[in-house]
């Protein structure tokens, strides 16, 4: 048993223990159980965070393990939280509306009622059609299959496209830019189908579940993120310890070496960043129904650079400094944002660390790049070793 | 003797019209007419006034169109008046006296809408000939906005003895409009038309429009004697054009799925609507079924099914007709109008391409010195974008203490070069020395520096946009025609953008700096023992392209707003600019911006209702030439540029 | 002797520049060769046209028994046939152990699914394991490649090489920054590799090409200047020329 998968990744091993020690935990003290020791809104705020730990693993094989700095990771995240959503808010307004339809004396026809869905849906943005990218919305099993076909499909185009003409480092950084800011863009027009800035909203509230209290709905679904976490974890590593893991690193290391070596640079690379986006449309697809709307903005170039910035202060390169790294600056930045830091006052000027934060952050960043490369997981590396 | 009473009073008339100096005695002999004008009984009014000549009668028509002419009720003289509460401040229509009375024993003349027209005219008549050109250019003026045809006999009059060159073309301009749309004999109008086909201007388009102005009828059959524009397919929009023929009574109207549905709805008997059960009738042929059902019975008007109304639409023809029945005219107003069309085109273009290439020279301001940093040194800064906002506050800052505009404009430019010069040296100094080997790095790094930069200049000028006014000789357009314009900022812009250009090269391929820039981008190693001092040269760099980034900044504060976010709009565009047009280069660059710039004003002219479309597609296509041209437009060759 | 590699008639130029200027060359299967010539004779630029790096203007590349065309092949696949190449500064991956370097080099299944499911097998191991003697590393699989010494890195590069069984080796400048007991060694590893392919070093060391004891090419400006043993070109008054006249200038 030397040789097992376990036996040289203790660390999967430990996070897997802790991972299923606080769910156990949260579980017990949310109000869900009766408990109530945790509000509502904090289990969704962790649930939020698993999901984002989860794009940031994937994030952190595709830079810290292969070296792909992308800033497009966010937009994949976006469209699994689109998939979803699309078919959260038809569903839903399909039963509202088939609610309010019933009381007629003389049935409704299924172009009425789908005229008065439509009309729900769109009436924000001036219209009632329904967009050609709706055809399966009412089809949950549809949508799922998107939240994993779309990023996927994207990613393996664009990554094709890009990788084929040997875009790298900071050129393929700013060409993913370029493509989630084209996105954005393009989601924040009214007619782009789905529903420009406004974004859907509502997700929160699952169809036909309008007797399941929001208590039990957000442990429910702070529960499947956990468990997607756990599954993305043993995934990805899986994928890094295996030969494959050492091919995607010796490329991140020397790309034209591995390329002498006979291997095809690109397939590795397409595969990793396409795999990625998988896992981070799936985050997505997790996340918006917590955080109950989504909107074109949550797309914007900079949500990827952060994302970047929580792997890089977790510490690339090991998958829990990633998952540390995403949940201990997006929980300190609502605490901060939240008001929950206190102000200091200077006496000539009161800092109000809701104003501050993101200068505290932007600064900190700039000090964890020059001074600590190897981020949080790089300090717990060395206390582990010494002990 | 009664012959000779009447000759004299004949004599006495035409003397007082003929010779009489004074207004006042004119209007009293059409006293009637002038108190209760009617726009058959007016004419005479004007007759007489036009023919008397007298200056003053000017003055008295626009009071008399503007309802200030009063009547004393007892003298019947008629006066200017002005309203002041109770009071009326009269003028002597002759003599220009002005007298104050009480309005008691005074009335209002409220002439209507029909003799004010009349009034207008003549009025036009008199001011054409004025002796103040001002009152000439405004009646002229009047004549643009409201054309007829009455005016063009008045035109061709008053051609006579203008001695005003521009007025004198102005009214050569108008009776030629007049001409085309009014003139009596077809040739002439025709000869006019065709004048017009080489006049872009809007006012020639309208002259033309109008004469091409169509009507929408209806027949059996095509008519013979009508100018006939054009034959509607009516299969485009069956609804729009059904209701049409309902409109006219040609056809019974159409039963919409709402009026199906209330109908059967006031119409259920025992659960049932024609004999249908209430729960069958989830369909529309269902509903249709039933409602035909009631129809039969008499209950509701006959329904008109989608065959019906293509079958009605069958039988008749919608076509539209010129308002102007000579085929002759027409056409050649056609053909104008083609190729003015053609000129129009050519000119938009020309305008598009000079929008777009003030497009061009934003981006080239803004990414030029993104292009140093990032070509020459191989540094990415993220925060690029804040030293342009940094630029614009400085701008902004100085415009407080500074109120004019055009020494504050001055003092700007280079204290926003200073200020950004500094903030990229720090910079260069405390962060980015240490990371010149991990790019990826420096591209976090600056990053961290730019969301602090930005949370920082919130902070302080708060989320409100700043205005950043220009002076005011940069304010308006330089108008070439009515198509083509540009606003003088943009100008200076692109003057600002070829200075830079200048200043650039000169610095880069003349100058010891240059060189040493070069050769420290070249071969760090090689320069460091010629005697260069590479990290002083790299700080130079950096600084030199950072405080060009804050001279862009208040460039392009003067015509965007300027907020905290301001930077980060140009900063994907910026680096796609440096990587289109290929990095290291300068000429790189100005092609980047050049494509960057023209292509999305290209796009935005074919999709012009929404330019977050364009700037989607725009960005697509960049995504795709990279593909192509992985290292942009002008690619450095050979071993050097692959590594 | 069969010809494994046939270049003929190959020019490439660099704006303008002619790096490569109209070059043959017939390698033999086995044969070791020194590929020799001043600074900017082109000996970088010659390894990366047949290694498929950079694409030639013009002429003809003909690669190993079925004598297939090697331009605008790929890297990778250019790899996949059996050419391996060594690069003057030693480039192995600092961040991984020994054994996975040599792992990562061994001929193997290059797909990307094929890796991701590989199991190691027992041949596989063995073969490693016999490699990693050869180039003295044994005791060090464990260890990560970056804390290795330079020649043992060198050792490692030659090691993954050899590991990919290549049928043509190209070595580039492999005795630089070695000791001269290092040197003797790599000398060895070379001959044995040799033995049974051919192997083109490209080197600047006339001692240590004298050591190789193998037929020398001459490369001056792109081309071709004088082939035969050391001793023979070295007698060459052109060689001497382009190697001398050079030093009299330098000096």
């Amino acid at each position: 048993m030397k040789n097992t998968f376990i036996a040289r990744n203790p660390s999967v091993l430990w996070f897997l223990a802790a991972l299923g020690l606080f769910t156990a935990l949260v579980t017990i003290a949310s109000e869900a159980t009766g408990a109530g020791l945790i509000s509502t809104s904090f289990v969704k705020t962790l649930g939020k965070t698993l999901c984002l730990c989860l794009i940031a693993i994937a994030m952190d094989v595709v830079w810290g393990y292969c070296g792909i700095l992308s800033l497009g990771h966010f937009a994949f995240f976006g469209i699994g939280g689109y998939s979803i959503g699309m078919w959260l808010m038809y569903a839903r307004t399909e039963i509202i509306v088939t609610e309010s339809l019933a009381g007629r004396t003389i049935p409704a026809t299924p172009q009425e009622v789908s005229d008065a869905i439509g009309n729900q849906i769109f009436g924000v943005v001036g219209s009632s059609e329904f967009p050609l990218i709706w055809a399966f919305a009412d089809s949950f099993w549809m949508q799922m299959a998107f939240v994993i076909l779309i990023p996927g499909l994207l990613a393996l185009v664009f990554g094709w496209l890009a990788f084929r003409s040997r875009v790298t480092g900071v050129y393929l950084s700013i060409l993913t830019q370029a493509m989630t800011l084209a996105l954005a863009l393009y989601l924040f027009q009214n007619d782009s189908g789905l529903r420009g800035n406004n974004g859907l909203s509502g997700l929160q509230n699952l169809p036909g579940m309008d007797d399941v209290s929001q208590a039990t709905v957000s442990l429910a679904f702070f529960l499947a993120s956990a468990a997607a976490l756990a599954l993305g974890y043993l995934l990805f590593a899986w994928i890094t310890d295996s030969k494959l893991g050492n091919i995607i690193q010796a490329i991140r290391d020397d790309e034209a070496r591995v390329r002498f070596l006979g291997y095809h640079v690109e397939s590795y690379k397409l595969f990793v960043f396409t795999i990625t986006a998988i896992i981070a449309g799936i985050a997505g697809a997790l996340y918006y129904p917590q955080a109950g709307i989504i909107n074109p903005a949550e797309i914007a170039p900079i949500a990827s650079i952060y994302l970047a910035v929580w792997v890089a202060i977790g510490g690339r390169g090991r998958l829990y400094g990633a998952v540390l790294g995403a949940a201990f600056v997006s929980l300190l930045s609502s605490w901060f944002t939240g008001g929950g830091a206190p102000n200091i006052n200077l006496g000539f000027y009161t800092v109000q660390w809701v104003d501050w934060w993101l200068v505290l952050l932007g600064l900190s960043f700039v000090l964890v790049t020059l001074y600590a490369p190897k981020g949080i997981g790089g300090l717990f590396d060395k206390l582990v070793r010494k002990s | 003797m009664r012959r000779l009473f009447l000759s004299l009073a004949w004599l006495m008339a035409f003397a007082t019209s003929a010779f009489a100096q004074d207004l006042q005695s004119i209007l009293q002999t059409h006293a009637e007419e002038v108190a209760k004008p009617s726009r058959n009984s007016v004419g005479v009014v004007m007759d007489d006034l036009v023919a008397s000549g007298l200056p003053q009668t000017t003055a008295f028509l626009e009071q008399w169109a503007e309802r200030n002419i009063w009547q004393n009720d007892e003298t019947g003289s008629f006066f200017i008046g002005i309203e002041d509460g109770d009071d009326l401040t009269l003028t002597d229509i002759d003599s220009g006296e002005e007298t104050s009375v009480s309005a008691d024993g005074y009335s209002q003349l409220r002439p209507n809408g029909g003799v004010r027209r009349v009034i207008g005219t003549a009025l036009v008549q008199f001011q054409l000939s004025d002796p103040d050109p001002e009152r000439r250019l405004s009646a002229l003026e009047s004549i643009g906005r409201r054309a007829d045809a009455s005016q063009l006999p008045l035109l061709i009059a008053s051609l006579e003895g203008e001695d005003d060159a521009a007025i004198r073309a102005r009214k050569e301009q108008l009776i030629n409009f007049l001409t085309a749309r009014f003139g009596e004999n077809t040739d002439d109008r025709i000869a006019a038309i065709n004048s017009l086909s080489k006049d872009t201007s809007v006012e020639a388009r309208a002259v033309l429009n109008q004469i091409l102005a169509t009507e929408v009828k209806i027949a059996d059959a095509l008519p013979q004697d009508d100018n006939v524009a054009d034959v509607i397919n009516t299969l485009s929009d069956h609804t729009a054009y059904y209701a049409q023929l309902v409109d006219a009574d040609l056809a019974p109207a159409m039963v919409s799925s709402g009026d199906v549905l209330a109908a059967l709805e006031a119409n259920v008997v025992e659960g049932r609507v024609g004999g249908i059960p209430l729960a069958q009738l989830n369909s529309e042929d269902a509903r249709n079924a039933a409602y035909v059902e009631l129809a039969a019975a008499g209950t509701v008007p006959p329904l008109v099914t989608a065959d019906d109304v293509t079958a009605t639409l069958d039988d008749f023809y919608f076509y539209s007709a010129y308002d102007e029945p000579d085929a002759a005219i027409t056409d050649a107003a056609r053909a104008a109008l083609d190729s003015v069309e053609t000129r129009v085109g050519w000119s938009q273009f020309l305008d598009l391409s000079l929008d777009g290439l003030s497009l061009a020279s934003i981006y080239f301001l803004a990414a030029i010195g993104l292009a140093i940093t990032f070509g020459q040194m191989g540094v990415i800064n993220m925060a690029h974008g804040e030293f342009i906002m940094m630029g614009a506050y400085t701008g902004y800052v100085v415009q407080l203490f500074v109120p004019d505009y055009t020494i504050s404009l001055l003092i700007a430019l280079p204290l926003a070069f200073a200020v950004t010069f500094g903030a990229g040296v720090a910079m260069e100094r405390l962060v980015i020395r240490h990371l010149y080997h991990r790019p990826l790095e420096t591209l976090l790094a600056t990053f961290g520096i730019s969301i602090a930069l930005q949370q920082i200049a919130k902070n302080i000028f708060g989320t409100q946009a700043r205005p950043l006014t220009s002076p005011e000789w940069l304010s308006g357009a330089l108008v070439i025609s009515d198509v083509i314009q540009i606003s003088y900022i943009r100008i200076a812009i692109f003057v600002l953008a070829l200075i830079f250009l200048c200043v650039l090269l000169y610095i880069l391929k003349r100058t010891r700096l240059g060189l040493e820039v070069r050769a420290v981008t070249q071969n760090p190693g090689m320069a460091a023992s010629m005697g260069i001092n590479p990290d002083r040269i790299n700080m130079m760099t950096f600084g030199l392209g950072s405080g060009i980034a804050g001279v862009a900044g208040v460039s392009i504060g003067l015509y965007a707003q300027v907020t905290s976010e301001m930077g980060a709009n140009y900063i994907v565009q910026s680096f796609m600019t440096v990587v289109v047009g290929g990095v290291g280069s300068v000429f790189g660059t100005l092609a980047g911006a050049g494509l960057i710039g023209f292509l999305q004003k290209g796009i935005e002219w074919l999709n012009p209702s929404n330019t977050l479309a364009a700037q989607t597609y725009m960005i697509l296509f960049i995504i795709l030439f990279i593909q192509f041209r992985p290292k942009g437009i002008v690619a450095l060759k050979g071993r050097a540029a692959a590594d | 002797m069969i010809s494994l590699l046939e270049m003929s008639g190959v020019s490439v130029s660099f704006d303008g520049f002619r790096a490569i200027n109209n070059l043959s060359l017939q390698i033999g299967q086995p044969e070791l060769r020194a590929v020799i010539g001043p600074n900017g004779a082109g000996k970088t630029t010659f390894m990366d046209i047949i290694t498929g790096k950079t694409k030639p203007d013009e002429g003809t590349i003909l690669f190993g028994e079925d004598n297939l065309s090697l331009i605008g092949k790929s890297e990778s696949e250019i790899a996949r046939l059996g050419i391996g190449r060594k690069f003057q500064k030693p480039t192995v991956f600092e961040a991984q152990t020994v054994r996975e370097n040599l792992a990562m080099a061994l001929k193997n299944p290059r797909g990307p699914f094929s890796v991701l499911f590989y199991r190691k097998s027992a041949d596989s191991s063995a073969r490693l394991e016999e490699i990693a003697d050869e180039i003295n590393l044994t005791d060090h699989l464990t260890r990560p490649a970056g804390e290795l010494s330079h020649g043992q890195k060198q050792w490692l590069e030659i090691g993954m090489l050899l590991a990919q069984d290549p049928q043509l080796l190209l070595v580039d400048e492999p005795a630089a920054g070695m000791t001269a007991q290092e040197r003797e060694q790599t000398t060895d590893i070379l001959k044995k590799a040799a033995e049974t392919r051919a192997v083109i070093v490209v080197e600047h060391d006339m001692e240590f090409v004298r050591r190789l004891d193998c037929k020398v090419t001459v490369l001056h400006e792109g081309s071709s200047l004088a082939e035969g043993t050391l001793d023979h070109v070295t007698s060459d008054p052109t060689v001497i020329d382009v190697y001398l006249g050079r030093a009299d200038a330098r000096t």
